[in-house]
């Protein structure tokens, strides 16, 4: 019984800690994003009427997978959601950025910004993200193979 | 293994937030780049072309350089041919640097009116299509385009001639006056010569004058082509030819049946 209130005690708090480890974190992008949308964005907006929504779409789904990820972590799914947030920050930049060429007409004058460049960067970094959540699934898979082994053999690891 | 996770987790951190940095000061920056531009000029060229300069301030007040500024104006007819294209490139503008560049375009009239006879005598549109590129920070390269039409006002608008007018000088001769007149509605002068050939019913040359065009423009010109002509080539009907010269044009000949 008291095995059992220490195991429901030490869960609590293990779940506890995830939440206020997701909490800071969601709080910092949050922060980050505000800064960066008040100082630099904000102007765009004008230009770009659905750069607003955009962003704060984005914003929302990256919050809302980095909170699972944090959730989950200890598990494999804690990589499989890292995993999905390197693959929709490459799908979305594609979409949002129509493949890297922006255009906007403004009454007469037509607008083309050429992200490209910008684009194959973001999409190089987010596979270096992707990279890394697969060999950090690789690794928990491993590592819990090996636990698994040392533990049939009655070995401390 | 974990150690180069780590690293790799380490390196895009750093790289994501050096891109992002990166972009937004791009951002920013641009917002500290003005454009002005300043009064027309229009001149005639040593060649007898038309010559056209915008000079375009450029102060670029921000953290990056700017460069390979492009300016293009395409000047086209109603059906898309083009006819004129000016051509501007600033390979540099460097941060903090205020420029002022010329935009120069040259028209060739005589091309332009030999291949468009309708711009002689008719107003007319002609579609302007103006672009700019330039690139920020060697990173982000951004084009502007817009098109619109301006009127084209014709050097000899509403040209004609009149009846011609007979004196009797002597047994043979007549002196002939041959009214003229046009309306120059273009945005250059015209000072030139017109020569006029008549020809009776029977196409025989009775007749040849010619006298000096002078029209600023925006105003009317008119006058009278005197020569003389023998009494035996009169018909009462026949055609005019005529020929016009002007150091930016030359157009003829235009026949004009009288009578």
């Amino acid at each position: 019984m008291a095995e059992k209130q220490s195991y429901l005690r030490k869960n609590f708090k293990s779940i506890v800690f995830k939440a206020l480890k997701a909490t800071v974190k969601g709080a910092i992008f949050y922060v980050a994003y505000f800064f960066l949308w008040s100082m630099v964005l904000a102007p765009f907006a004008e230009l770009f009427p659905w750069l607003e929504l955009s962003v704060e779409t984005f914003m929302a789904i990256y919050i809302t997978l980095m909170i699972i990820a944090e959730f989950t972590a200890g598990t494999v799914y804690q990589y499989f959601f890292s995993a999905g947030r390197a693959l929709f920050v490459i799908g979305y930049l594609i979409l949002t950025l129509q493949g890297g060429l922006v255009g906007l007409t403004f009454e007469n004058v037509s607008l083309l910004v050429d992200l490209r460049l910008f684009l194959m960067m973001a999409m190089l970094f987010s596979l270096l993200g992707l990279a890394k959540s697969v060999l950090q699934a690789i690794n928990y898979m491993n590592e819990k193979a090996e636990t698994a082994h040392m533990g049939s053999l009655n070995v401390k690891p | 293994m974990n150690v180069p996770i780590r690293m790799i987790g380490l390196a895009t951190t750093f790289f994501w937030i050096f891109l992002i940095a990166f972009v937004a000061s791009v951002g920013y920056s641009a917002k500290d780049l003005q454009f002005g531009f300043g009064e027309l000029q229009t001149s005639v060229t040593s060649d007898n072309d038309l010559f056209f300069s915008l000079p375009i301030n450029i102060a670029n007040r921000g953290y990056y350089n700017i460069g390979l500024f492009n300016v293009i104006t395409e000047v086209s007819d109603a059906d898309g041919l083009m006819i004129a294209r000016g051509d501007t490139l600033m390979p540099i503008i460097r941060k903090g640097e205020s420029v002022t560049i010329l935009h120069n375009m040259t028209l060739d009239i005589d091309e332009v009116l030999s291949t468009h006879m309708d711009y002689l005598f008719n107003d007319n549109e002609l579609n302007i299509t103006e672009s700019v590129s330039l690139r920020v920070a060697d990173f982000i390269p951004i084009q502007a385009s817009t098109n619109f039409s301006v009127p084209w006002g014709a050097p000899l608008y509403d040209f004609a001639i009149g009846n011609p007018a007979y004196s009797v000088i002597n047994m043979t001769h007549f002196r002939v006056a041959v009214p003229l007149s046009f309306e120059n509605h273009a945005l250059f002068d015209i000072a030139g010569n017109v020569q006029i050939n008549m020809y009776n019913s029977a196409h025989v040359r009775a007749g040849e004058g010619q006298t000096v065009i002078a029209a600023v423009q925006h105003s009317s010109f008119s006058d009278i082509v005197e020569f003389y002509m023998r009494v035996a080539d009169v018909t009462p009907s026949g055609s005019f030819e005529v020929y016009l010269q002007t150091p930016l044009f030359n157009y003829g000949p235009m026949v004009i049946p009288y009578g």
